[in-house]
C-alpha cells in the first residue's frame, strides 16, 4: 500500500517539476548561484590553508645570538635546540661563516662588507623544525621559549606569514560565509515563493485531494520532495560549475603573477564540504517548501 | 445517517448564513434542499464535509460527531463521502482515467485494482470507452458524469452534490439524475443542492426549502 502510495507521490512530483520546469529552473538556479559563491570563497579559504600548512612543513627558525655571548650561553640555547622533539637539524652559523655566506650569495655587496670595520653578522643557530610535528599554537609557544633564552637576542621565523596566511583564510570563510549567508537566506525565500505558485497553480488539485480523502502528508510529500530535488540539483550543480573554476582559473591566470598565483588560487573542497553543501540545499530546499506549505496549504 | 442540530453559522455580523437549521437524513435517502441563492444551501453542504465549522451547532454523520473530528484525522470523514461541484473540478491536464483514479490513488491501492475500479465506475457513468481521452475533448455532460465517476469509485456511502447541473442544460441535468438515482439504488445516500424545480418535481423524493438560512418547509414524497 505504501509503495504504491510512494511510486504515486513520485510519479506526481516529477510530473509536477515538469509541468512548471521555467520557474523551477530559475529556483534551481539561484540556489546554485548562492551556493556557488560559498563554494568559491570555502576553496579560497582551503588554499590558504594550505598554504598555511606548507610554510607549517617547512619552518626555519633562526635565532641570532647576542654578540657577547658567553659560551656556556651559546651552548644552553644549542642544548634546548637539539633536545626539542619539534627541530630535525641544528646548525651553528658563526659570525665569519655568515659574512662568507652573505658575500657568497650577493657577490656584488662583498666589497662594501669587507670594507666596513666591524663584522654587522651576529652568530646564529639555523634550525629545521620536524615536518608535521608542530601545530601553529606549539610553534608560536616554541618560538617563544627560544627568543626567551639568555644569549639569544632575536629569533627570526617565518610565523608572520604564517600568521597572515590563515588570517586571510579565516577572512575568506568569514565573507563566504556571510555573502553566501544572504543568498542562501534569498533562496530559501525563492523556493518558497516557488513552491507557493506551485502550490497556487495547483489549487484544484490539492483541493480534490483534500475533498477525496488525502491526508496531509500524502498532499504535502510531493511538494516537499520538490523542493529538496530543487534544493539537490542547485547544490550539485554549484560544485560541478566551482570544480569547473578551479580548473580553469589557473589556465587563466597564466604563471604572470609568480608566486601571487598561489595565493589567490582555489583549492576544490573536501569531501565532507562536498557534502555539507549538498545537504544545505536540500534542507533549504525542504525548508522552503515546508514553511510555504504550512502557511499557504491549509489543508 | 445524517443528523444536524440546531446549525447556525454566521460569517459577518450581523447576517446569518444559516440560522438553527436542524434535519436527518436516513441511509439510502435521495434528498433534496433547494432555494434561492444565498438561501444557506452551499454552506450547509460546506459544513457537512467539514470545509467550513458552524458557528453552533452539533452534526452527526455515521454517529459521530464531526465537528470534534481533529483537522488532521478530517480525512476519514471525506472518504466517506463523494462530493459533486457545479464546476465538476476535473484536472484537465490529465486523461479522464487518471481524474477518477486519483481517489484511490490517495489510499495507496495497487495499480491492477484502481484500473479494475476505475473501469467499473466510468462504464457506470457509460464513459469507459473515454477513459484514455483528456476531460477538454469530453462536452459539458460528459465532465460532469466523469466527476460523479471520481466521487463513486470509492463507494462512498454519502454522495453530496452541489448544483450538479447547473452548467448542464435539461436534457442533461435530467440524464445526471438519473445517474444518481442508480447510484442512490444501490445504497449510497445522495444529498443535492439544487435550484431546478423541474428536476425536484420530477426526481424529488425528500425535499427541504430552504429561505435566509432557514428550513422553510420540509417535503416527503
Amino acid at each position: 500500500m505504501i509503495t504504491h502510495k510512494l511510486i504515486f507521490l513520485i510519479k506526481e512530483t516529477f510530473t509536477n517539476l515538469w509541468q512548471f520546469r521555467g520557474r523551477n529552473l530559475f529556483s534551481t538556479f539561484i540556489i546554485c548561484l548562492s551556493f556557488l559563491i560559498v563554494g568559491i570563497f570555502l576553496s579560497l579559504s582551503n588554499n590558504f590553508q594550505h598554504i598555511a600548512k606548507q610554510i607549517q612543513k617547512n619552518l626555519a627558525i633562526v635565532a641570532f645570538l647576542e654578540e657577547d655571548a658567553s659560551e656556556e650561553k651559546i651552548n644552553s640555547v644549542r642544548i634546548r635546540l637539539e633536545n626539542s622533539p619539534y627541530i630535525e637539524e641544528v646548525r651553528y652559523i658563526s659570525s665569519q661563516k655568515a659574512k662568507d655566506n652573505f658575500s657568497g650569495k650577493f657577490p656584488e655587496l662583498k666589497d662594501i662588507v669587507d670594507n666596513l670595520e666591524i663584522n654587522p653578522f651576529p652568530p646564529s643557530f639555523e634550525a629545521a623544525a620536524k615536518k608535521n610535528v608542530l601545530s601553529y599554537e606549539e610553534t608560536i609557544h616554541f618560538i617563544d621559549e627560544i627568543e626567551n633564552m639568555p644569549g639569544v637576542d632575536e629569533v627570526q621565523f617565518n610565523k608572520d606569514w604564517l600568521e597572515r596566511v590563515q588570517a586571510f583564510s579565516r577572512l575568506a570563510k568569514a565573507v563566504g560565509f556571510f555573502l553566501g549567508g544572504i543568498l542562501v537566506l534569498a533562496s530559501f525565500f525563492i523556493i518558497s515563493n516557488v513552491i507557493k505558485l506551485n502550490v497556487v497553480a495547483r489549487k484544484t488539485e490539492v483541493e480534490i485531494l483534500r475533498l477525496t480523502g488525502g491526508t496531509n502528508l500524502f498532499i504535502r510529500t510531493p511538494f516537499l520532495i520538490e523542493g529538496i530535488i530543487l534544493g539537490f540539483l542547485g547544490s550539485t550543480l554549484s560544485l560541478i560549475l566551482l570544480m569547473v573554476i578551479t580548473k580553469a582559473f589557473p589556465l587563466y591566470l597564466g604563471t604572470s603573477l609568480g608566486a601571487l598565483t598561489e595565493l589567490i588560487n582555489f583549492r576544490y573542497l573536501t569531501f565532507p564540504q562536498c557534502l555539507a553543501i549538498v545537504a544545505s540545499g536540500c534542507f533549504i530546499g525542504f525548508m522552503g517548501s515546508y514553511s510555504s506549505l504550512a502557511r499557504f496549504l491549509n489543508v | 445517517m445524517i443528523e444536524v442540530y440546531n446549525l447556525w453559522k454566521q460569517y459577518q455580523r450581523p447576517n446569518w448564513a444559516l440560522s438553527g437549521i436542524s434535519m436527518k437524513i436516513k441511509r439510502g435517502d435521495f434528498c433534496f434542499i433547494t432555494g434561492p441563492s444565498g438561501s444557506g444551501k452551499t454552506t450547509l453542504l460546506k459544513i457537512l464535509y467539514r470545509e467550513i465549522l458552524p458557528t453552533q451547532g452539533q452534526i452527526l454523520i455515521d454517529q459521530r460527531n464531526i465537528l470534534r473530528i481533529p483537522n488532521h484525522k478530517i480525512y476519514y470523514l471525506r472518504r466517506l463521502m463523494g462530493i459533486v461541484f457545479q464546476d465538476f473540478r476535473l484536472l484537465f491536464h490529465k486523461k479522464v482515467f487518471d481524474n477518477v483514479a486519483v481517489a484511490l490513488r490517495i489510499l495507496g491501492i495497487p495499480k491492477k485494482e484502481v484500473r479494475r475500479k476505475v473501469f467499473y465506475s466510468l462504464r457506470m457513468v457509460n464513459l469507459h470507452n473515454k477513459m484514455w481521452e483528456y476531460p477538454k475533448h469530453l462536452s459539458y455532460g460528459e465532465q460532469q458524469r466523469v466527476a460523479i465517476a471520481r466521487a463513486v469509485v470509492n463507494n462512498p456511502k454519502i454522495i453530496l452534490a452541489d448544483e450538479p447541473t447547473g452548467n448542464l442544460d435539461t436534457e442533461l441535468a435530467f440524464e445526471i439524475m438519473t445517474l444518481f438515482k442508480r447510484i442512490n439504488k444501490k445504497g449510497t445516500t445522495v444529498l443535492i443542492c439544487t435550484h431546478d424545480r423541474e428536476l425536484i418535481r420530477h426526481f424529488g423524493e425528500k425535499i427541504y426549502f430552504l429561505y435566509r438560512g432557514r428550513i422553510l418547509r420540509k417535503e416527503s414524497l
